[in-house]
């Protein structure tokens, strides 16, 4: 069979053309028309919930503490039950359940900035005024086609990361701010006989227009039309509703925002949708780290937790991957307003389920948490972690419509040692 | 007075249907119309001979040339107007060398090279069709697949009808002004019994507010303008100065030679000099930056050779790095005034101190003045040094590169000009550039009628020959942008005032295969869905009366001038924490005010100009596809499921159709009937009173009583979830 991006190599004029004549044509075809294409790699996981601590969460206070060093500030650490492995006091559901995680000490970065930084932690490559990346949600449906028939692939909940870059805009990510307020605009302002009239004349004031120009553009918003009212009387839409859940469910995940939304990545990824990236923000702490930090990593050790074991009772652990990251880590020298600054010399990521090993650390930092020791790890070698864990190719061309080619997670090199 | 049907015309007129029966009628008739309007006389020119194509001849000096009509006075005195298409060739050169530009007359010459290009076409596919149908080895089937396929491209050869008055008000308002007429403009047009009033609007609206605010929306996509100016390491500083600067532009019709010119040679602050705005826009990314710039201006993908060798044009990486030394003595931080560096430094010692003493925040007043710290200007150093992996054999890794020059057009002699930034500004807007003046005429024509005659529109080939649609359109093109002085509105002008423009849309869309195999051949603009601004405005046009009032404006750049134009000594720690609060409240149109101390009033109705660029996740905009301005012409017109969500059940379509604040819910409950009402609503939404047929549907959707108890909700909701409101046609 020939492959999927065979058909993307270009290297002519022509492909060169085709973002350019589809925008002037106005639409894209439907999304579920993406054909699926077979994963040349073992990976099994089919879903990803990636937490993004947005703000450059401190490495010191949660994954890689150092007890007894000078820069280690007030924060403790606990044992986690794998032995010379220890977390911050502040996360002991985590700690509890560290045999379900593997975690990564070494993560570095190149710049400070929190724009730049956070672009090349989701993507993988660094920022550029010249082309867009996409996120791995749209690397995930461009290389293994749409997973959904209804839903989005790529589904963002509280907050922004990177688009789908130059793949376009059916593989732009459904924004949900507010995950208690379910899915917007899904609810109609009338009640149902009202809404059938309203249907019933905007068919007949829409057929002048759609007899004369049957264009596939107009045929296209058409569909949309038809395929959105579907949609908003099927099940599916049920998938957004909180309120379905028992108000126990609710509680154990935490009921501020970042729980609620964890709950929402678990249904969306139990109903099919690929990659959920639930945001969560708050963590550039330039001051007052003390106040502020404690609650907010009790918070998403919680959740995260929670949403583990929720995972594994539901049968999902093992096909989803449970992603937790930011851009940088904070400084171990603590500045005079009690914060730590930017630090993207070394910080800490979460990596769980989806067939990766738990209990295991990866990468080291040196004895004050200044820089990485051993086995350093960028943004790239981390996308292409997650990218393996999904059976994404790694080593396929795939070409920008202005015929740059790319990698997915920029040839990274996966950390392996997750895998075995 | 049918002075421009000449006999090409007339014989492709002959040939073909009552369609084009219509449009030549109706071409002639435009045209015999248009000298009824007065000639503008101008400065006396040389008395001279002029003969027309009989061969008759007239002595006269030419006193104007308007709607395609030269005025000339005799020898002996009398004024008489003659038409331009009949005199010799010599003396239409004449004319056109020494009088300015004739909108009129231009425009024909465009509908006539169209013209020519389509007749060309339609008679190749009757070649085609006569081979196959000689064709004896091939069956029914194939011959059939084949004649459809011709019959296709054959039926995207013919001219589409002229445009009604109601659809070409929908559509000039749309393309020049970015929204739909409000129901007064709309009322107004389609009353007025003027012949000229289509001119008179396109001219009307070109000169308004509207134009600057659409036109500014497409500039802001080119040339990737964003809230936030990059201060390095520091926070951003706001973009308000670069973006008023472009709209002064926009406004004031500066030429886009002069323009593109300021933005490469600026030097200064942002507020000083705010066309530094677009090289700060790529702080510390000069690579990506020239990149960005033979896109946007030269039509010309080169970022390929910033790593190699483009695989199939002629540009060598060392060509990049030899381009992108022009611009290697550039500073971010030319910092002029050591003087003014060290008050400040002080200063922030003081402010700090003074700042912890009140138990309150010096970084905002910190980064406020860290703007100073951004000043662009060019160092003695060329910075510009060769990759550090360079494989090829005409230079070192990490050699120096500090002789800038082009790769094509004229050799630059650098050392002619004050810096290379001046050299290279000189040579890419030169009317002797081969690709500027066809790259801007291309993305214009596109603008225009929604599909370039080089598609992509930043891959203009070295030979345009055999690659552009129409080779002579766009030459002629190229030759009236210069003619105009490379002046927007006048290039843009032409273009809306041709017949072609005044068509309706293709009923059918070609295929991507027929533009790459040149089977496609313009014959019409193309349907379009609006913009995701386009759409916004429309709906800031059905909510308020004045959608480009004073008050909805966020101007800032004379603000911010003054703001900083303070000697800083004097300053105490309240004058600079008041000056940053002004700076902060800068750029907020005065009727937010009014509309923050009612809860639930929706969003503030100003145009997608005046907001946030871009305006972020979850907003209207972003979900119709309104671009990140961070890659260029990033915006996106595909639809999705979020887009119809938000048309059928948003809070904003329902603001629109159930608030009385809105002008469109009182302008229909101050009539007295349904029936009225039924009529504003669909001339507000539609720029069209209903038809009959759609008034049996709209009436049962109205609910109520009469006059103000009368509900239209669920109407205004139908039309605007209409594709007719969706589509520009």
């Amino acid at each position: 069979m020939k492959s999927e991006f065979n058909r993307l190599d270009p290297l002519t004029r022509r492909s060169f053309a085709e973002k350019t004549a589809a925008a002037a044509f106005g639409l894209t075809l439907m999304p579920t028309m993406d054909k699926a294409i077979a994963a040349s790699t073992a990976g099994k996981a089919k879903h990803v919930i990636y937490i993004y601590m947005g703000g450059g969460m401190t490495h010191l206070d949660t994954f890689d503490p150092k007890p007894g060093a000078d820069t280690q500030g007030q924060t403790k650490a606990i044992d986690t039950g794998v032995a010379g492995i220890q977390l911050s006091e502040y996360m002991p559901d985590l700690a509890k359940n560290f045999k379900d995680i593997a975690i990564v000490r070494s993560l570095t970065q190149k710049t400070g900035a929190h724009g730049g930084a956070s672009y090349w932690m989701q993507t993988g490559f660094q920022e550029s005024n010249a082309i867009r990346h996409p996120n791995l949600g749209g690397w995930a449906q461009k290389a293994l086609g749409k997973q959904h028939e209804q839903l989005p692939d790529t589904i963002y909940i509280g907050g922004g990361g990177p688009g789908s870059g130059f793949l376009g805009a059916q593989y732009a990510p459904l924004p949900i701010g507010d995950p208690s307020k379910g899915l917007p605009n899904s609810k109609a302002p009338v009640k149902g006989g009202r809404m059938e009239e309203r249907l019933t004349a905007l068919e007949g004031l829409n057929r002048p227009f759609t007899d004369k120009y049957h264009t596939d553009e107009v045929q296209a918003y058409s569909d949309f039309y038809d395929n959105t009212l579907e949609f908003l009387q099927s099940k599916e839409l049920e998938v957004f509703d909180l309120k379905k859940e028992k108000k126990e469910t609710r509680d154990l995940y935490g009921n501020g925002r970042f729980g609620q939304a964890l709950l929402l990545s678990k249904r969306l990824v139990k109903s099919g949708v690929r990659f959920v990236r639930v945001g969560n923000g708050g963590w550039d702490m330039h001051g007052d780290l003390w106040n502020r930090g404690p609650g907010k990593i009790n918070e998403f050790s919680k959740g995260v937790a929670n949403l583990i074991q929720d995972l594994k009772a539901e049968g999902l652990f093992d096909s989803t991957v449970v992603v937790l990251t930011t851009e940088f880590g904070r400084t171990p020298k603590i500045n005079a307003r009690g914060g730590r600054d930017h630090h993207p010399r070394c910080f800490s990521g979460l990596i769980a389920g989806g067939g990766i090993q738990g209990g295991q650390v990866w990468g080291k930092t040196d004895a004050r948490g200044i820089s990485v020791e051993e086995d350093p790890t960028t943004p790239a070698d981390f996308n292409a972690t997650i990218a393996t864990a999904l059976g994404l190719p790694l080593d396929k061309r795939i070409f920008a419509p202005n015929g740059r080619p790319f990698f997915i997670a920029n040839k990274g090199t996966p950390i392996q040692q997750f895998f075995s | 007075m049918l002075a421009f049907c000449n006999a090409d015309m007339l014989f492709w007129y002959s040939l073909q249907s009552a369609e084009f029966d219509r449009f030549m009628k109706n071409l002639c008739l435009f045209l015999a119309l248009a000298c009824l309007t007065a000639i503008p006389a101008f400065a006396e020119e040389e008395l001279r001979k002029w003969t027309d194509l009989q061969g008759r001849k007239i002595e006269a000096r030419m006193t104007g040339f308007a709607d395609g009509f030269v005025g000339l006075k005799l020898k002996d005195g009398r004024d008489m107007q003659f038409p331009f298409n009949k005199l010799s060739e010599n003396d239409r050169g004449y004319v056109r060398e020494n009088a300015p530009v004739d909108p009129a007359t231009a425009a024909y010459e465009i509908d006539k090279l169209v013209w020519a290009r389509l007749k060309e076409a339609n008679a190749d596919i009757k070649v085609q069709r006569a081979a196959i149908m000689a064709k004896k080895d091939i069956d029914s089937a194939t011959r059939n697949k084949a004649l459809a396929k011709l019959a296709h491209m054959e039926k995207m050869t013919h001219p589409t009808k002229p445009l009604s008055d109601e659809a070409f008000l929908r559509r000039v308002y749309l393309d020049i002004a970015g929204r739909i007429p409000t129901y007064e403009e709309a009322d107004k047009f389609l009353r007025t019994p003027s012949k000229t009033k289509r001119a008179e609007l396109i001219d009307e609206l070109i000169d308004s507010e509207a134009f600057v605010s659409h036109f500014f929306n497409y500039m802001s996509d080119l040339l990737r303008i964003r809230d936030g100016i990059s201060m390095g390491g520091f926070n951003n500083m706001k973009s308000g100065a670069y973006v008023d600067w472009v709209k002064d532009q926009i406004r004031e019709d500066r030429p886009w030679n002069e323009m593109v010119s300021d933005m490469l040679t600026a030097k200064g602050y942002l507020w000083e000099n705010p066309a530094t705005g677009y090289l700060l826009t790529d702080f510390g990314m000069e690579l990506c930056n020239l990149s960005n710039t033979f896109t946007t201006f030269a039509g010309t993908e080169i970022t390929c050779a910033q790593c190699h060798d483009h695989p199939f044009e002629d540009v060598y990486q060392m060509d990049f790095f030899k381009m992108a030394s022009f611009f290697g003595q550039l500073k971010y931080d030319a910092r002029p005034d050591p003087e003014l560096m060290k008050t400040l430094a002080a200063k922030k010692k003081e402010y700090a101190a003074a700042a912890k003493k009140a138990e309150k925040n010096a970084n905002d007043l910190n980064n406020f003045l860290n703007a100073y710290n951004m000043n662009l200007g060019d160092g003695d150093q060329n910075k510009i040094k060769l990759p550090f992996d360079y494989k090829y054999d005409d230079g070192d890794p990490n050699q120096p590169i500090t002789n800038p020059q082009t790769y094509f057009g004229e050799m630059v002699k650098v050392e002619k000009f004050d810096g290379p930034r001046e050299a290279f500004a000189d040579w890419l807007t030169s009317e002797k550039n081969p690709r500027f003046t066809i790259n801007i005429v291309n993305r214009l024509w596109k603008h225009v009628f929604g599909i370039a005659q080089i598609e992509p529109v930043d891959n203009i080939p070295g030979h345009l020959d055999g690659q552009a649609q129409n080779y002579e359109l766009l030459k002629f093109l190229e030759s009236l942008m210069k003619e105009v002085d490379y002046s927007m509105k006048d290039f843009l002008r032409v273009m809306y005032k041709t017949q072609r423009y005044q068509s309706e849309a293709c009923y059918a869309s070609p295929t991507l295969e027929m533009i790459d195999k040149g089977e496609f051949h313009f014959a019409a603009p193309v349907l379009r869905r609006m913009s995701a601004e386009q759409l916004w405005d429309s709906l800031v046009a059905m909510s308020v009366p004045d959608p480009e009032g004073e008050q909805r404006l966020t101007r800032i750049l004379d603000e911010y001038r003054e703001l900083m134009d303070v000697d800083w000594k004097t300053m105490t720690y309240s004058d600079a924490e008041a000056l940053r609060a002004r700076y902060n409240a800068m750029g907020k149109p005065s009727v937010m005010m009014s509309n923050n101390k009612k809860k639930n009033a929706g969003p503030t109705m100003i145009r997608a100009s005046e907001m946030r660029l871009p305006s972020g996740v979850g907003s209207f905009l972003y979900a119709f596809g309104q671009s990140d301005k961070k890659f260029i012409e990033n915006s996106n017109t595909d639809g999705t499921i979020p887009q119809v969500m938000m048309l059928l059940n948003g809070s904003l379509t329902n603001q629109i159709m159930t608030s009385k604040d809105k002008t469109l819910v009182r302008l229909a409950q101050a009539e007295d009937s349904h029936d009225d009402g039924i009529d504003i609503v669909f001339l507000s939404i539609l720029s069209r009173r209903p038809h009959p047929q759609d008034r049996d549907y709209a009436e049962k959707l109205v609910r109520g009583g009469q006059g103000a108890s009368a509900d239209y909700s669920d109407l205004i909701w139908a039309l605007l979830n209409t594709r007719e409101f969706m589509f520009i046609q």
